[in-house]
């Protein structure tokens, strides 16, 4: 306690920053470049979000509504690309930003001048990609993959769709090399590798990724770039291309990064839930050992995205057995969570709920995935449904959930407020009932057929497309309320306590006042 | 002098067979915490990542011949 008060006395008169709208542009400050991710991913969420209510709209019926099929096929388009590269990723580099320094006693991020520039790159990539929308042709529609020959044969939107992806995997990358240097040069004396909180090493293997994967994903635009203009023919049968050559470049990152999706969300809950159960994380070094082992596993079972493009049996079981074993290394820590929960003195703040239907939901996001690992049966389900219900289980249930956990649990740490605590919960569990809801039904209509990317279908799938569309709704709504909530507590919270969860142990509860101030561990704690 | 030989040899073997250890339970995700702290003490990352690389590609290898075998 002595530290943290030496520490709040020391930053009294160093807590001054520009004021205005020359703050947010000229910043160098990890925590307001992690605020401005955070409210950038958020604002994208909600056009995500948009874009998911017309598509679920347009799908509550059989039957042509809404939306004309060439633009619906744009929505679901930039619904995934916006929610991957402009909602989830940012997101989880928001948290970095803001977490990473004050849980290894840094003063700031390596590079606070390339940390801006990454971070404004984001909304020129944005409005690329809303704006697509406006141009002659319409967005880009030939899904978030975005397969030649329909991404070769696109108009100007899929021009804007490349530009703005080559733009956000450039700030991904000057990201993941500031948070690695920050996290490998600059953590307090006495902060050891394997003394370091569980987030920031699944940051830091998961930065490692994103440099691997990223530029493979730059030279898969590049290419698709000189085939519509430059009379190149990568992905051109006609000239000696090929259109599956793409399917494997383009998987070849496409996998790693669903890994990079949900590697810090490991990370977030592996915070909350010993916070909340008042016990050590159990197998700690179990736990950094399976996320190594994920992260390398990741980058060779990329083929399974493709099992019905065309590949010899011995490639079909390859990648069907090592996609069937990086199961082991996250069951691990499946386990490893249960474990710690177990015969813990355990409370359930919204936090913690939502780490546990975190842990509920991706469980059953992960066992579908095994399923679909199964060549035969992926044969079956591939394009359908069952594949949506499937990496939604993963990325909403999974990211999502967890950066909702992260998100109440520090920010009394940001704000120095409490978040309305009845409210949170309600938030969780109008988002637990209406995401199942939304997201169970789709199995049984991608089980029954039903394909993805289409606006029109089959009368006997028309209940539970109904069903889905009421819980998509409802999903969408209740996250309005987590808007509420958060603004309720930075304008009017209660004040937060010093250490509001008395299980935290990382740096910025034990060492920092709360809120955290704006320059922070100037001078480096001595970590025992 | 034969002795160091000896002993140098015997400590590179140790070593190689601890890396081995330590990247194949990587790959379950699982490790001892005792043995967590011998590693930490004797082996460097940079072992370490090099015996990671190597596992990868002898997992890759490994997978591919029990696909062989089934299919032949």
């Amino acid at each position: 306690m002595a530290a943290v008060h030496g520490d709040a006395h020391s930053h009294g008169h160093d807590d001054h920053h520009p004021s205005g709208i020359m703050r947010w542009i000229t910043t160098t400050n990890h925590k307001d470049i992690g605020t401005m991710y955070l409210w950038f991913s958020f604002a994208m969420f909600l056009v995500g979000g948009t874009l998911a209510m017309g598509i679920r709209a347009e799908l509550f019926q059989p039957g042509i509504q809404i939306l004309e099929p060439e633009l619906f096929n744009q929505f679901t388009t930039l619904h995934g690309l916006i929610m991957v590269f402009g909602a989830i990723m940012p997101a989880f580099v928001g948290f970095a930003n803001w977490q990473v320094p004050l849980m290894i006693g840094a003063p700031d991020m390596a590079f606070a001048r390339m940390n801006n520039w990454s971070f404004w790159l984001l909304p020129v990539a944005a409005t690329l990609l809303v704006s697509s929308f406006f141009v002659p042709g319409g967005a880009a529609a030939g899904g978030w993959t975005f397969y030649p020959p329909l991404s070769t044969q696109g108009g100007l939107g899929v021009d804007l769709m490349i530009f703005a992806v080559h733009i956000l995997g450039a700030s991904s990358i000057m990201g993941s090399i500031n948070i690695i240097t920050t996290i490998l040069n600059m953590r307090a004396p006495g902060m050891t590798l394997m003394k370091m909180p569980m987030f920031v090493w699944t940051w830091l293997i998961t930065a490692y990724l994103l440099v691997l994967v990223m530029p493979v994903l730059a030279g898969t635009v590049t290419m698709l770039l000189t085939d519509r203009h430059f009379g190149t023919s990568f992905f051109n049968a006609a000239g000696g291309g090929d259109p599956v050559m793409f399917q494997h470049i383009f998987w070849f990152f496409g996998h790693p990064e669903v890994y990079i999706m949900i590697l810090p969300s490991f990370g977030i809950v592996s915070e909350v839930i010993p916070t909340f159960s008042r016990k050590p994380l159990f197998g700690y070094s179990s736990m950094v050992y399976a996320t190594a082992s994920i992260a390398i596993l990741s980058c060779v079972v990329w083929a399974h995205h493709m099992f019905t493009a065309g590949m010899p049996t011995v490639g079909q079981l390859f990648f069907m057995y090592a996609t069937m074993l990086i199961a082991v290394p996250t069951g691990v820590k499946v386990f490893n969570w249960t474990a710690t929960m177990w015969r813990g003195s355990m409370t359930f703040e919204t936090p913690m709920l939502f780490a546990i239907g975190f842990i509920f939901l991706f469980v059953i996001g992960g066992f579908s995935g095994v399923i679909c690992a199964i060549v035969p049966i992926d044969i079956q389900v591939q394009d359908t449904y069952y594949v949506i219900a499937h990496f939604h289980y993963v990325l909403v249930s999974g990211s999502l959930f967890a950066l909702f956990a992260g998100a109440y649990y520090w920010i009394p740490k940001w704000t120095g407020r409490m978040y309305n605590e009845t409210l949170g919960k309600w938030h969780f569990w109008l988002s637990m009932f209406f995401f199942n809801l939304t997201f169970f039904v789709q199995h049984f209509l991608g089980l029954a057929g039903m394909p993805r990317r289409i606006p029109d279908y089959n009368l006997q799938f028309a209940d539970f497309n109904m069903v889905s569309s009421i819980g998509a709704f409802g999903f969408g709504l209740t996250q309005l309320l987590f808007l509420y909530v958060m603004i309720n507590c930075i304008r009017s919270g209660e004040k937060a306590p010093q250490k509001p969860w008395d299980g935290a142990t990382t740096l910025e509860w034990t060492h920092l006042p709360t809120p955290a101030p704006y320059h922070s561990f100037e001078k480096p704690p001595v970590v025992n | 002098m034969t002795d160091k030989k000896e002993s140098d040899q015997k400590q590179q073997s140790v070593d190689f067979w601890r890396i081995a250890k330590a990247v194949m339970f990587s790959f379950m995700g699982i490790r001892k915490k005792s043995d967590l702290e011998s590693d930490a003490e004797l082996l460097t990352p940079v072992q370490v990542i090099i015996g990671g690389i190597i596992g990868a590609a002898l997992f890759v290898l490994g997978v591919m011949v029990v696909v062989r075998l089934v299919v032949s």
